[in-house]
């Protein structure tokens, strides 16, 4: 595996917790690579630690120990305000519960993380977004009168709008119908495959599971596969 | 853990909040009633009793034996008008015969002479003796005729607790010991004479007496009240009384906003467990019961803790105020204050918090799964609200007894209510729509203010509902009794000079002018009696009003004044003209109210035997309380000069002048001089006690505001966390997240101190036209107090929240 095209790489990484029972490990001894342009879905019981893996590689939150690589930044050596600057423009997020701005319109939900991080013509780009995603008719309904397939779909335009590298996703079918899920599946695999975003994904779904390039299972805060 | 956790402190913020209210219950019930106690007693002192009765028959032993065993202290005087010779000229006097135990309330003071020194006495006049006031200060020293018995005349009577009616109004006053009115012979059958039975003593004693009374007095037989004291001090007692009633209100209706958000806030943290309890069957009844055990547990826990800090807060008022006043506050003996404080406890917390309460147990099970999104129906709105009202309105009828300025403060905070979240939700949307183009920062906040699930408009809504109450409370504090303070501020004329012929007017104008003495214009007064309304004579007229019997038996100093008088104000009908074919009359509202007096009204006089007859022009209100001539009759020029007149006018003598007095009575012997600085100084004593009261209720409500604001910082912050995780997720810098937290707050200070400015000014002007008859002037510094208050508390309150809203985790957005 070429190092420059290395998109997240992970060296021994491990998260440790303090609990009033004393010290918990999350992660221990992780070590894994994604490539640009590749689909990784991590997947593992409740509890396995796969949610805080995906915060880790997406510079959420810090790292015990160990080495974390995004887009070329060595994470464990940046604070939240640096590692907000490396996410700004290059990285998207889905959520299982959504996230949008109740009170705000679609459109407005777009333009959120394009005006965040300074990039201009924000309303033109999240438009041409909600285009993408089927939901130019409904720019102007605010969010919490939309139904859930369409606030994911916004959740997905405002995750694309900025054309990131990397796109984030945990459980995004997970409060979806089994039909909208797959329609939501298909929407984040056809616009990945147009703009050739990297796309890191954590899911029970079996549909999803088959659609990644690789899978990687966690077990009890160990990578047990990777293939 | 998170629901429990969260549950637990949404429990704890209602809970510091009810006991807030029952505190602030405790203590103000506690504090009112002493000071109510106080006010009683200097109302008494008007009586010079508690209770008095009066006929114009001697009374049976019966009242007086009743009031012994009733354990109260009585005294008995009889009044009656009768005549004696100054100079050779006959001079109507008003004589009251007292005994030893006169007064019951309140001390009579005397001096040797009319420029001497005032001695508070318990004593009356010896046998033998009479004191007279200074209308004959003249005869002080010297013997005086009564009948068949003549008197001396040691001391000059400078004050006299129950001396009724307008100062210059009256007839010279001479007070004598009862045991020698039997020897003047003036008391034969068919004399017109009033005899008056006094009775002092406990509430309680004297409260059970006077139910006694009202059962066993005989016709002819008359319970006289505050109505007959002296107007300055009437009314400066019951507008101090409204400005407490007032305060009392304001207070509670920001505890109550504080119970109100805070039972909110616990319903929607609530909301999570009652959908995971229904999902396992368990129903709604069931959780009803659990919530109702929950809130007896939290009022019986909230009343005893509220009562304890109640109790203590009393002190640092009763410090203020016997400091101020050199008087100790009376004690309060009774359970009342306390049953009072922990009912409107339980009233606010079941009226705010059940309705919250039961929606909650309604929680559709389905929530488990995801949430339902569920738009307020008009039903459960309703509910919330009209048990609110019930709440508010159980509450203050406790409270005030149906008293009309208590309802209408209801009706003033139901229409902030109810009109507040529409004019905010208004203004945000209003605000949105003006620009599309961009979202960030400014449409985001806004954004933020509208979504309904963290409830920001509510809290605006209540957090501006307690703003207003501290802003009324406050003018009621500053502007109105500034108001009432500059109607009668330092300065003013101190005596009256009345009995000035006319032929010494100009000489005692020039005397005064000479040296220095500020003086008023003179008024020429002409004595009248009513005879006849409409050529009804006034003896066949049935008045509905009692007191109408001795209006028409009064004799009137009628006037003329070119202009109407200073701080009058016509309230019907015009000002006086020489257009009619009938001299005019203006009469004073109270007057015209008791007779039943219309503009157009046709009234006869008798000016000794000569008839006067007069058209009513115009009802006039007075504002007695000024000290300035005030009078009940004024009429056109031509009128007056038809009839013997005498003339009047007010002065202000300084104590270093008043040794020119003597010169002037030596010069102008008809001259009699009244000194009203005593009453002055009483009226003012009052003002300055209410004034101090007030602002303990200020600290009190300042206090209640924390707490709501409180509550609504804590009502947002979990929504408020997340939406922080989420734009740390979406890359904002700790800069971005800052500004808009604090700009959310800031706005909502603006938007909060706006409306509270503007709804503070309506009430304001609506409670001082109304209620307290104080001319309202419009308030900058209200507007600027409010702005800047408001914005200033929310942006530092936003800047200490996000110290921790910006220490978020941006993974809390992947946990929630």
């Amino acid at each position: 595996m070429a190092e420059n095209n290395l998109c997240i790489a992970l060296n021994q990484v491990a998260k440790t917790v303090d609990t009033p029972e004393g010290k918990l490990d999350i992660l221990d001894n992780i070590s894994l690579q994604v490539e640009y342009q590749e689909a990784v879905v991590i997947k593992g019981a409740s509890g396995s630690g796969k949610t805080t893996l995906l915060g880790l590689m997406a510079g959420l939150d810090q790292a015990s120990s160990g080495d974390i690589l995004l887009l070329g930044h060595n994470l464990m050596q940046k604070n939240e305000e640096q590692r907000a600057a490396i996410r700004s423009g290059q990285v998207g997020f889905v959520f299982q519960s959504f996230h949008l701005v109740q009170g705000a319109s679609a459109v407005q939900n777009v333009m959120l993380p394009l005006e965040l991080s300074g990039i201009g013509d924000a309303q033109a780009r999240a438009l041409a977004s909600l285009q993408q995603v089927g939901l130019e008719s409904r720019r102007d309904t605010l969010v919490e009168h939309l139904s859930g397939g369409e606030q994911q779909r916004v959740a997905i335009a405002r995750a694309y709008a900025t054309r990131p590298r990397i796109l984030f996703a945990d459980e995004p079918t997970g409060n979806l119908d089994a039909t909208t899920g797959r329609q939501i599946a298909d929407l984040m695999f056809a616009l990945r495959d147009q703009s050739g975003t990297t796309l890191v994904l954590v899911t029970h779904e079996t549909e999803l599971l088959e659609r990644g390039d690789r899978q990687i299972l966690i077990e009890s805060g160990r990578l047990v596969s990777d293939g | 853990m998170k629901v429990k956790r969260a549950t637990i402190h949404a429990y704890w913020l209602m809970f510091i909040a009810s006991v807030i209210t029952v505190s602030i219950v405790t203590s103000s019930q506690l504090i009112t009633d002493r000071i109510g106690l106080l006010l009683d007693r200097q109302a008494s002192e008007l009586l010079a009793a508690d209770l008095l009765i009066e006929s114009s028959n001697e009374f049976s032993s019966d009242y007086r034996a009743q009031a012994q065993r009733d354990g109260l202290q009585v005294s008995q005087s009889v009044s009656l008008r009768s005549a004696i010779f100054v100079d050779d000229n006959p001079s109507l006097i008003a004589l009251k015969a007292v005994d030893a135990n006169y007064p019951l309330r309140g001390k009579l003071e005397t001096a040797g002479e009319m420029t001497g020194d005032r001695q508070v006495t318990t004593e009356i006049p010896a046998r033998g003796e009479v004191w007279v006031d200074s209308k004959l200060a003249s005869l002080v020293g010297s013997r005086l005729q009564l009948g068949e018995q003549s008197f001396a005349a040691s001391r000059l009577i400078t004050y006299e607790p129950d001396r009724g009616g307008a100062i210059f109004n009256l007839a010279p006053r001479v007070l004598m010991n009862h045991e020698d009115l039997a020897s003047t012979g003036l008391v034969v059958p068919g004399s017109r004479v009033k005899y008056r039975l006094m009775f002092a003593g406990a509430a309680a004693d004297v409260g059970r007496f006077k139910i006694w009374l009202m059962i066993n007095i005989k016709p002819g037989e008359e319970i006289q009240d505050l109505e007959n004291a002296r107007p300055e001090m009437r009314r400066a007692l019951e507008r101090t009384r409204k400005f407490f009633a007032l305060a009392i209100v304001l207070t509670l209706v920001i505890a109550m906003a504080a119970i109100a958000i805070t039972a909110r806030y616990t319903a929607t943290q609530e909301a999570p467990k009652v959908a995971m309890l229904r999902a396992f069957g368990i129903s709604q009844i069931s959780l009803l019961k659990y919530y109702l055990r929950q809130l007896g547990a939290l009022w019986v826990t909230a009343t005893l803790v509220g009562i304890a800090i109640g109790w203590f807060t009393q002190f640092p008022l009763q410090w203020v105020l016997d400091g101020w006043f050199g008087k100790a506050l009376p004690q309060v003996n009774s359970l009342r204050p306390y049953l009072t404080a922990a009912l409107v406890g339980l009233l606010a917390l079941a009226g705010f918090s059940l309705p919250y309460l039961v929606n909650v147990t309604a929680t559709p099970p389905m929530q488990v799964l995801r949430t339902v999104v569920n738009s307020r129906s008009w039903l459960r709105g309703l509910s919330i609200s009209a048990s609110a009202i019930i709440a508010v309105f159980a509450v203050l009828m406790l409270l005030m007894q149906s008293s009309l300025l208590a309802v209408a403060t209801l009706a003033l905070v139901l229409a902030c209510a109810l009109i507040l979240p529409l004019l905010l939700g208004w203004m945000v949307r209003a605000l949105l729509v003006s620009s599309q183009r961009r979202f960030w920062l400014r449409q985001y906040l806004l954004s933020r203010l509208r979504a309904t699930s963290r409830g920001a408009i509510y809290v605006m809504s209540g957090f501006s509902l307690v703003l207003i109450a501290i802003l009324l409370i406050a003018v009621v504090k500053d502007e109105l009794i500034g108001e009432w303070q500059t109607q009668l501020p330092e300065g003013i004329p101190n005596y009256f000079l009345i009995n000035i012929r006319s032929e010494d007017v100009g000489g005692i104008e020039a005397f005064l002018r000479q040296r220095g003495i500020e003086a008023s214009t003179p008024y020429a007064l002409v004595r009248a009696r009513m005879t006849q309304i409409n050529a009804v004579d006034v003896d066949k007229i049935d008045f509905r009003d009692p007191r109408a019997a001795h209006s028409v038996t009064h004799t009137f100093n009628v006037t003329h004044a070119e202009e109407l008088p200073d701080q009058n104000q016509i309230v019907a009908g015009e000002w006086l003209s020489d257009n009619d074919d009938l001299a005019q009359v203006s009469v004073e509202q109270g007057l015209a109210e008791r007779l039943e007096l219309e503009v157009g009204d046709r009234l006869t006089m008798a000016v000794g035997s000569q008839p006067l007859e007069a058209r009513v022009s115009s009802i006039r209100s007075v504002l007695w309380e000024n000290f300035k001539p005030n009078f009940y009759l004024i009429a056109n020029a031509e009128l007056i000069e038809s009839f013997p007149q005498t003339w009047l006018l007010s002065a202000l003598i300084a104590d270093s002048d008043k040794a020119d007095l003597k010169q002037l009575l030596q010069r102008y012997p008809s001259v009699t001089l009244l000194d009203i600085s005593e009453l002055m100084a009483r009226v003012r004593a009052i003002v300055d006690r209410a004034s101090v009261a007030l602002q303990f209720f200020f600290l009190f409500a300042l206090a209640s505001a924390v707490i709501v604001l409180l509550a609504a910082i804590q009502t947002g912050r979990h929504e408020r966390e997340v939406e922080s995780s989420l734009l740390r997720a979406l890359s904002a810098s700790s800069g971005q997240l800052y500004r808009v937290h604090i700009l959310e707050y800031t706005l909502m200070g603006a938007l909060i101190g706006f409306f509270s400015a503007a709804f503070a000014t309506v009430a304001g002007w609506a409670l001082s036209e109304y209620f307290f008859d104080i001319e309202f002037q419009l308030s900058a510094r209200v507007w600027i107090y409010s702005l800047v208050s408001a914005t200033l508390v929310f942006s530092l309150a936003g800047t200490l929240v996000s110290r921790r809203v910006y220490n978020v985790s941006p993974m809390k957005v992947l946990r929630s």
